[in-house]
């Protein structure tokens, strides 16, 4: 007993030495702040965001910084938790005091978090949130940087309408952002002509896809379209092989498009569409020192994280050199008015904040390399079309 | 949209699917059950251990290319020495504890394993692309890795039977989740039986986790949902029940697959819930009895 | 009675320091606060079944999700003030609890726990599914809050009502008869106490408070959606703030939850990637060295009153 007491009261003695020592850093150039999911489920995309914010860092802070100071980025991790980010930003702009704040990775998150700078009326340039619904609220100071989650598998349709297919199965996490883009997906489709014959949802952290792959196969769709993040996204390409699942074409929202997709899957990924928000051949301006700058410092090939949120931090640098100044409203004034190419590609919002003019690609596996395959106008290669089925690769 | 039409070949296809899975749930939850049975602890941590001996796995397979097949015979033995130190250093502390102790001690122990994992490995998914690809058996296709799994885990679980039926420490095991405490007076050393069987317990697990490996990703928090399946198996089949252990694996297998098939992967949650409740409220003991 | 006096006076000084901390504190602190608030709320809560009778909820986070999406529900489909919509969470919440204990009430030790476990499971995936009415895997949004402040009164006022319900349970023949159950529930049965009715009871008031806990959070929140107010972990906070404090007493959840609250917090701002594995040591560590909580030990210690 007498171990447990010394115990509690060593315990409470280490408590109040931490407590003395809580007090927020004092910043000499401007601060931006930002939660980014480091652990938890968006770990892996969510590293690649913040490899994008620093980058940008040094990159503006190598050219002489904005309004003559440097900046900095202060990021915390949210652990991919909405209520744990909702505190972050309240720590952020209340306690860190930053300057600026930029958007955390996903759009669960970027749905929390924004309540917070919009009632603090913190501009946030929001780099990866692709769900309309977060741009219905009505808020005033949230500015979206990415493609909606509606037009993700907009080229999946728009090929294999080319190619006269008919028939499509949807499937989805059911989180915000997977059930937006199989919703939008389900909308286009059907609008182009295409008859949607199966649509169901799976919980979160799913792994077995059997029953569901086995109902789809039971009606052998043309097309599969898989509003997915990377870990089911991996799964259902795998089980798809294992039950024998044919679609001629199968398409991905998220997932597809990282390197780790290819490794982790390495043949199995073949002929998989995965559409994307960005690929590093595409013409825009600046894209190449880009991926070589991004190389260097990281050691690896950027992917569209990254790129959004070098983007993200381009257009607010733009903004804030065009305002000459910090502040939130006039911020907001130059943001809904600039019209501009970053290495990220177009950029131009609506009176909401929301993104009207960047475009999507999609791109497919072919021999162990992403080939950007839709729109016309920047692709590299045709697709092999179509997919043939397992027993004969 | 179309409806699905179920097809006789379509329920078959579920129910072999059901089946495949519902044989690794019998193996893992078997662990639990004997750790239940014996201590009356509720391992938390169980799925945790799962995830270790899936590491151990993908580790060999990825650095020396070994087959992840064989690789049982060094992740089972790891999981139990890892399994004997926890016992040792911890569990048996609660063994004689109200539940809520042990509850909560194998949580501690859970969240702790699993952030140093990601620690040490990242939180970034991996697979063993070892096996991939089915069978096609007319209309039904037998996954590769699947179905080998599947064999392995019945192989596994005989064996444990073997253990338990055959030898002395096997008997011992089960006499004390009998009666702990005539046991005791038998002369059966009940602190050695807790460590052997803390560690086999684990071992299975571990065995559990290396066959997870070959089908689904491996990351540090995989052995979650692992955790509630075991725990729903050792309702069904009986509690210190170990054949109904086996059984009760099969059967939520089988329920899952099917409720999934009739209705949406979300519902196959609620189901096996429903199931457990009534299995708990009607007959306490299990489906094919076992101790309260 | 001097002690008492004291002891009195002091929770005066607390309760009007913390009543005008919203007046000067920045939002981040204030935030905080009401974090402190909803943890003492919901591990005083949970100290009512499981502290009192031995019974252990391991899926108490069921009732503060299905107050948190009534409370969502009211203000955004039915146009509620927020501040009646957190409070009509109890009523769902004491609802499940009724349809749910009455049956595994029933069950003995662990079985409790795990058809708990289950029911918190079920709960999320009933919510996800019915997606018309819930929103689905997306939750629902809504309005930004503009002012905390009132939130903060509204969390405060609930963890204090939980903790004078506490005291008032701890010194009644309510009270004693619960800690009978959980001592020897044959017992307490053979001396005649309807044991089956009084955990209900306890059961109905431990859900209660969440029910509001949550609605009040879906506020705070602005957004509601599965992941976020179903989580197994919150349930397992309750539990280790409680115990830490020291369950089965009055001032142990207010305790457990202020020190872990700011142990938290430190920990984690200080130790980005071992915050988790630090908070899971300290699980293992409480139930090890102390599982009679701070004001277990020093009761024992000190003999100071049971109804601390």
């Amino acid at each position: 007993m007498r171990t447990a007491f010394r115990s509690v009261t060593g315990l409470v003695t280490a408590l109040v030495i931490l407590a003395g020592s809580w007090t927020p850093a004092l910043a000499q150039e401007w601060t931006v702040g930002a939660s980014i999911s480091l652990t938890g489920t968006y770990a892996k995309p969510g590293k690649y965001t913040q490899e994008g914010y620093l980058l940008c860092e040094k990159d503006i802070n190598d050219k002489g910084g904005l309004l003559g100071r440097k900046i900095r980025f202060v990021v915390y991790d949210d652990k991919s938790d909405p209520p744990t980010a909702i505190k972050l930003y309240e720590k952020l702009i209340t306690e860190d005091k930053v300057d600026l704040v930029m958007g955390p990775y996903s759009s669960p998150v970027t749905n929390a978090a924004s309540t917070v700078s919009e009632k603090y009326k913190k501009l946030m340039m929001a780099s990866l949130a692709a769900t309309t619904s977060i741009w219905e609220r009505g808020f005033k100071y949230l500015f979206m940087t990415i493609s909606p989650a509606e037009v993700y598998l907009e080229g999946l349709v728009d090929l294999a309408v080319e190619r006269g297919l008919k028939t499509v199965a949807v499937i989805n996490e059911d989180t915000l952002f997977s059930k937006a883009a199989a919703k939008g997906t389900i909308e286009l489709a059907k609008k182009k002509g295409m008859q949607v014959v199966f649509h169901e949802a799976y919980p979160k952290g799913t792994t077995d896809f059997s029953a569901l792959l086995i109902k789809i196969k039971s009606l052998n769709p043309d097309v599969i379209a898989a509003g997915s993040y990377f870990d089911d996204a991996v799964a259902t390409t795998r089980q798809m092989k294992e039950l024998d699942v044919n679609p001629k074409m199968y398409g991905v929202t998220v997932g597809g498009d990282l390197p780790e997709f290819y490794k982790l899957l390495g043949k199995t990924a073949e002929y998989v569409y995965g559409s994307s928000q960005w690929e590093k051949g595409l013409p825009y301006p600046g894209i190449k020192e880009f991926v070589t700058n991004y190389e260097k410092m990281w050691n690896r090939e950027p992917v569209y994280h990254s790129a959004a949120a070098y983007g993200a931090c381009q257009v607010y640098a733009e903004a804030i050199k065009r305002a000459g100044s910090l502040d939130s409203d006039k911020l907001r004034a130059e943001l809904l008015k600039i019209k501009m190419k970053t290495i990220f590609g177009d950029y131009q919002v609506d009176e909401r904040g929301f993104q009207v003019a960047h475009k999507m690609v999609l791109h497919q596996w072919q021999d162990a390399k992403k080939v950007t395959v839709w729109p016309a106008a920047v692709s590299e290669g045709k697709p092999l079309y179509p997919t043939p089925p397992w027993q004969r690769r | 949209m179309t409806t699905v039409h179920i097809t006789g070949s379509m329920l078959l296809q579920l129910v072999v699917s059901g089946l495949l899975a519902g044989g690794l749930y019998a193996l893992v939850a078997l662990g639990l059950s004997l750790i239940f049975g014996v201590m009356r602890v509720i391992n938390v941590a169980h799925g945790t251990l799962l995830m270790l001996g899936a590491y151990t796995t993908y580790w060999l397979f990825t650095l020396t290319g070994l087959n992840p097949f064989v690789s049982l015979v060094v992740s089972m033995p790891v999981l139990f020495v890892v399994g004997v130190v926890l016992q040792r250093l911890f569990v048996h502390r609660v063994v004689e504890a109200p539940e809520l102790s042990s509850l909560l001690l194998t949580f501690g122990i859970s969240i702790f394993i699993a952030n140093v994992a990601m620690l040490a490995w990242s939180a970034d998914y991996r697979s063993v692309e070892f096996l991939t690809g089915s069978f096609l058996l007319g209309p039904i296709a037998l996954s590769k890795p699947r179905l080998v799994s599947f064999v392995v885990a019945l192989g596994l679980t005989g064996l444990a039977f073997l253990f338990l039926h055959r030898t002395k420490t096997g008997k011992a095991i089960r006499a004390t989740s009998q009666h702990r405490d005539v046991a005791q007076v038998c002369g059966i050393n009940v602190r050695r039986i807790d460590l052997i069987t803390f560690g086999l317990g684990a071992g299975l697990a571990g065995a559990g986790g290396s066959l997870v490996s070959v089908m689904f990703a491996v990351y540090p928090e995989m052995g979650q949902v692992y955790v509630f399946k075991s725990f729903l198996v050792i309702v069904l089949g009986g509690a210190g029940n170990y054949p109904g252990a086996f059984f009760g694996g099969l059967l939520l297998g089988l329920v899952e697959g099917l409720a999934s098939l009739f209705l949406t992967a979300q519902l196959s949650e609620v189901i096996a819930y429903v199931l457990l409740v009534i299995v708990l409220l009607v007959r306490p003991t299990g489906l094919l009895g076992g101790r309260t | 009675m001097t002690a008492r006096a004291g002891v009195l006076a002091f929770l005066l000084v607390a309760v009007a320091g913390l009543a005008v901390v919203p007046l000067f504190a920045s939002g981040y602190h204030v935030t905080f606060i009401i974090q402190v608030f909803m943890w003492m709320a919901l591990a005083g809560s949970w100290n009512l079944i499981s502290g009192f009778t031995g019974y252990v909820s391991f899926g108490h986070v069921a009732f503060f999700g299905v107050g948190a999406y009534t409370g969502a529900l009211l203000i955004t489909k039915a146009g509620w003030h927020w501040l009646p919509a957190g409070v009509a969470g109890a009523a769902p919440a004491a609802a499940l609890a009724l349809v749910i204990g009455y049956p595994c009430l029933r069950l003995k030790g662990p079985y409790f726990a795990i058809a708990m476990l289950g029911l918190n499971e079920v709960v999320r995936a009933l919510v996800s599914y019915f997606e018309g009415f819930t929103g689905g895997g997306s939750g629902l949004s809504l309005p930004p809050i503009l002012s905390i402040a009132p939130v903060y009164y509204a969390m405060g006022g609930t963890a204090a009502a939980v903790t004078l319900l506490t005291y008032r349970i701890i010194t009644s023949q309510f009270g004693l008869r619960l800690l009978s159950i959980r001592e020897d529930e044959v017992a307490a049965e053979v001396m005649g106490i309807n044991t089956a009715r009084l955990k209900l009871y306890a059961f109905l008031l431990s859900a209660a408070f969440p029910g509001i806990v949550g609605g009040f959070y879906a506020w705070y929140a602005s957004h509601v959606e599965p992941l976020s107010v179903f989580p197994l972990l919150t349930t397992i906070t309750m539990i280790i703030m409680c115990l830490f404090g020291g369950k089965g007493t009055v001032f142990g959840p207010v305790l457990g939850a202020g020190l872990l609250s700011v142990f938290q917090e430190l920990v984690w701002a200080r130790f980005l990637f071992v915050h988790q594995a630090i908070f899971g040591a300290l699980i293992v560590g409480v139930v090890l060295l102390i599982p009679r909580g701070i004001l277990g030990v020093l009761q024992q210690r000190y003999q100071l009153p049971r109804s601390i």
